[in-house]
C-alpha cells in the first residue's frame, strides 16, 4: 500500500540516489515511480469500493424495501431523509479521508526520494 | 418589475466585476499566478461557481416536481462526480499542466492527431451543454415578466456572446467565488423564509399520502400560453373563459390557450400532456418499478453523473488554478462540501410546489417552479422579493455556466479548427484575438437556435445528456490515460467515437420515438450512459493492447504522478512561459 522501507529493501540495492533515476528515467527511477502510481491507484479503488458499498447498493436497496418509504420521520418519509442528509457528508468523509491519505503516500515518496 | 431590476443589478454586478477584473489580467500567465495565489476555499467555490447551472438552480426543483424524489438523484450525481474526479484524476491532471481537454489529449498521447476528435467532441458536449443554460433563461424570463420564451434565450445569448467576445469574464477566481454565493443565498434564503412561514411543509396528504395535487383553499385560475392537450386523472368541472366543463376521471381535453381557466377549490389537478399523475406516496418515491425512477434509469443516470464531471470541457481549466496536485485535492474535498450545501435546497422548492402551485402540472411549466413558487405561494410584497431573489440567482447561474462554456467553446474553434479548416501555419496575437472573438459570437447561434426548437424538453433531461456524452468519451480517455501506460492514440480516438456515437444516436432515436422512458430499451434511450462508458472504456482497451506494446509512457507517468518540489518536473513558470510563446487556448490569445 505504502512506500516504505519494506518496499525498498527489496529493490537492488541502488549506487545512486532515486532522485537520480528519476531525473534519468532511468529502468530504476520507472519501479520508483510504478510503485507510487499503483498504491495511489490502489487508496483510489480503496475509496471507490467504500462509496459504491453505500452509494452504488442505495437505489436497490430503495427499490427493494419500498416500505422504508411507510416510515415516516417527522411527517416526512425515512427515505427523503436518508436522500437528503447522510450522503453529502459521506462523500465529504470519503473524500477528506482520500486526500489525507494520498497526501501520505506523496509525501512518502517525496522522503524516499530526497534521502 | 422588483425581480427585473433584481435581474439586472446580478447582471451588470457580473459584468462590471468581470470588466474590472480583466484589467488586473493582461496575460495568461498574469492571470494563473495570481491565481495559484489564491486559498483552496476560494478556489472551491469558483469551481462550484461555473459549474451550478441552471440544471442545479432550475431544474432539479423542476424535474422533482414533475417527477418525484427521483430527481433528487441528479443533484447527488452531481456532487458525487466531484469524488470521481478527486479520486482519479484531481491531482494528476494539475500535476499535468494542461489548460483544455484537447491539450490533455495532445500531450497524453503524444498524438497531435488526436487534436480534432477531442475538439469535436468539446463542441458536442459544450453544445450540449450551453442549450438547456438558455432554455433557463428563456422560461426565467417569460415567468418573470411575461416575454415571449425567445426573448430570454436572445437575450441571454447575446449578452454572454458579446462580453465573452469582448473579454469580460475570463474564468477570473474572485467573480466565479461570488457567483457561487449568490446562488447559495438565492436559493437558500427563499427557501428557509418559505418553511418558516407555512410552518413546515404543507399538504403531505398530497406530498407523501394517498392523494393527488389538488387546487388550494380558494381555487386556482390558470391561463395557459396557447392551446395545450390536458389529462383529467380524476372527474372535474372546471370553467374555460366562462363556459363550465364537465369531464369524467382519465378525459383528455384540449384547453385553450390565453383564456382564463377557473378551477374550484380541491379539485383534482388536471396534467399536462407528459406529466404523470401521481398519489404523494408514488410522487415521493426515489426509486420504484417504471418510468423515470425505475432502478436501470437511475442507475445509469447516476454513471452519467458521476463519470461525466470530469469530462465537462470548463471544469478542467480550473483546476489549473491550484498552486500543486496537493491543493488540487484539498480544493475538491470542498468543492464537495460546497456543493453539499448548495443541493440542500433545490428540494425545497419541488415539494413546496407540489403542494402550493399544482398550477403549473396543469402549464407543464414545471422547470420555472423557483421562480413561480415564492409570489404565487405568498402574495404581496414578500414573496415578490423573494421572487425576485430567485429570479437573480437564476440569471447568476445561466452567466457563469454558458460564459465558462463559451470561453471553452470558442477556445477550440478559435485555436484548433478554424486554422485546420484553413490549413494556415501560426498567426500573430491580434489575429488569435479577433478570430477568438468571432467564434464567441458564432458559437452562440447553434445553441440558440436549437434552445428555441426544444422549448418543452426539461432542463434536467437536456443536462443529463451533455453528461452521459462527457461520461462516454473523455472520462474513460482520463481514467485510462493518468492510470495505464499502455493507453495508444489509436485506442483512445476509437473508444470515444465509439462512446460518443453510441450517446448520440441513443439519444437522438430516444427523441424520435418521443416519451420511451417505460421499457428497458426505451431508458436506456433515454439515458444510455450504462451502455455507452462500458462500450468506450471496452474500445479503448482492445484497440491499445492490439496495437504494439512500445509506449511506456514514463516521461508522461511522472508529469502526472510525480509529487511537485523534488526538482523532476518543468516548474510551472516554464510551463507558462511556454504556453505564452506558443499560444494559449483558454484566454483566446
Amino acid at each position: 500500500m505504502s512506500v516504505g522501507d519494506g518496499d525498498r529493501d527489496r529493490l537492488p540495492a541502488p549506487l545512486r540516489s532515486p532522485r537520480q533515476e528519476l531525473a534519468d528515467s532511468t529502468a530504476h527511477g520507472e519501479v520508483y515511480l510504478r510503485r507510487l502510481r499503483h498504491a495511489q491507484l490502489q487508496l483510489s479503488l480503496l475509496a471507490l469500493v467504500a462509496f459504491g458499498a453505500v452509494f452504488g447498493v442505495l437505489p436497490l436497496a430503495l427499490y427493494l424495501l419500498p416500505a422504508l418509504g411507510r416510515l415516516h420521520l417527522l411527517g416526512v418519509p425515512l427515505t427523503i431523509w436518508i436522500m437528503l442528509v447522510p450522503l453529502s457528508p459521506l462523500f465529504i468523509a470519503i473524500g477528506w479521508l482520500y486526500a489525507r491519505r494520498a497526501d501520505a503516500l506523496d509525501a512518502a515518496f517525496r522522503d524516499l526520494v530526497e534521502k | 418589475m422588483i425581480a427585473l431590476a433584481a435581474i439586472g443589478a446580478v447582471t451588470l454586478g457580473t459584468l462590471g466585476l468581470g470588466a474590472w477584473g480583466v484589467r488586473f489580467a493582461r496575460t495568461t500567465s498574469d492571470l494563473l499566478v495570481a491565481s495559484r495565489s489564491v486559498t483552496p476555499w476560494w478556489n472551491a467555490a469558483a469551481i462550484s461557481g461555473e459549474y451550478l447551472s441552471a440544471a442545479s438552480f432550475l431544474g432539479i426543483a423542476g424535474l422533482e416536481l414533475k417527477l418525484g424524489a427521483s430527481a433528487l438523484w441528479q443533484s447527488l450525481g452531481f456532487t458525487a462526480g466531484y469524488l470521481a474526479l478527486l479520486l482519479f484524476v484531481a491531482a494528476p491532471l494539475r500535476r499535468f499542466g494542461s489548460y483544455t481537454i484537447p491539450d490533455f489529449v495532445e500531450a497524453r498521447l503524444r498524438s497531435p492527431a488526436m487534436r480534432p476528435l477531442a475538439s469535436a467532441i468539446v463542441l458536442l458536449i459544450g453544445g450540449f451543454y450551453l442549450l438547456p443554460q438558455l432554455k433557463g433563461a428563456g422560461i426565467a424570463l417569460q415567468a418573470v415578466t411575461g416575454a415571449p420564451y425567445w426573448t430570454g434565450v436572445v437575450i441571454v445569448a447575446v449578452i454572454v456572446a458579446v462580453n465573452v467576445a469582448i473579454g469580460g469574464m475570463r474564468g477570473i477566481t474572485y467573480v466565479q467565488a461570488f457567483q457561487f454565493w449568490i446562488k447559495v443565498f438565492a436559493i437558500s434564503v427563499p427557501a428557509c423564509v418559505l418553511l418558516i412561514h407555512f410552518g413546515g411543509l404543507p399538504d403531505r396528504v398530497a406530498l407523501f399520502g394517498r392523494r393527488l395535487p389538488t387546487a388550494a383553499a380558494r381555487g386556482v385560475v390558470v391561463r395557459l400560453p396557447g392551446a395545450e392537450r390536458v389529462q383529467f386523472p380524476a372527474a372535474a368541472r372546471i370553467t374555460v373563459g366562462g363556459r363550465v366543463l364537465s369531464v369524467s376521471a382519465g378525459a383528455r381535453r384540449t384547453l385553450p390557450g390565453g383564456v382564463d381557466i377557473r378551477i374550484p377549490a380541491a379539485t383534482v389537478m388536471p396534467v399536462a400532456e407528459g406529466t404523470p399523475a401521481q398519489t404523494g406516496a408514488q410522487w415521493s418515491r426515489p426509486v420504484s418499478g417504471s418510468g423515470a425512477s425505475s432502478p436501470l434509469l437511475v442507475y445509469s443516470l447516476l454513471v452519467a453523473t458521476f463519470l461525466g464531471t470530469m469530462g465537462l470541457p470548463h471544469i478542467l481549466v480550473r483546476f489549473y488554478t491550484n498552486p500543486d496536485g496537493h491543493a488540487a485535492r484539498r480544493t475538491t474535498v470542498r468543492v464537495l462540501t460546497l456543493l453539499g450545501l448548495f443541493y440542500a435546497f433545490p428540494a425545497v422548492y419541488g415539494a413546496l410546489g407540489r403542494a402550493l402551485t399544482p398550477q403549473l402540472y396543469l402549464t407543464g411549466q414545471t422547470d420555472t417552479v423557483v421562480l413561480t413558487l415564492p409570489r404565487a405561494a405568498w402574495p404581496g410584497t414578500v414573496g415578490t422579493l423573494l421572487g425576485a431573489v430567485t429570479a437573480a440567482g437564476a440569471f447568476a447561474a445561466f452567466l457563469s455556466t454558458s460564459s465558462g462554456l463559451l470561453v471553452s467553446l470558442a477556445g477550440t474553434i478559435s485555436h484548433d479548427v478554424w486554422p485546420r479548416l484553413r490549413r494556415e501555419p501560426p498567426t500573430s496575437v491580434a489575429v488569435r484575438r479577433r478570430r477568438f472573438r468571432a467564434a464567441a459570437l458564432t458559437a452562440m447561434i447553434i445553441p440558440a437556435l436549437l434552445a428555441l426548437l426544444a422549448g418543452s424538453i426539461d432542463i434536467s433531461i437536456l443536462v443529463g445528456w451533455a453528461f452521459a456524452i462527457a461520461a462516454s468519451t473523455f472520462c474513460p480517455m482520463f481514467l485510462l490515460g493518468v492510470w495505464w501506460t499502455r493507453l495508444s492514440a489509436r485506442g483512445a480516438g476509437a473508444g470515444m467515437i465509439v462512446g460518443a456515437l453510441i450517446a448520440t444516436a441513443a439519444i437522438l432515436t430516444g427523441l424520435a420515438l418521443g416519451d420511451p422512458e417505460t421499457t428497458v430499451a426505451g431508458a436506456l434511450l433515454a439515458q444510455p450512459a450504462l451502455v455507452s462508458v462500458p462500450a468506450a472504456f471496452a474500445v479503448m482497451i482492445a484497440v491499445s493492447l492490439r496495437g504494439s506494446a512500445t509506449t511506456a509512457a514514463s516521461a508522461e507517468m511522472l508529469a502526472l504522478h510525480a509529487p511537485e518540489g523534488l526538482g523532476l518536473r518543468l516548474a510551472d513558470d516554464d510551463l507558462d512561459a511556454a504556453r505564452d510563446r506558443g499560444d494559449s487556448v483558454i484566454t483566446g490569445r
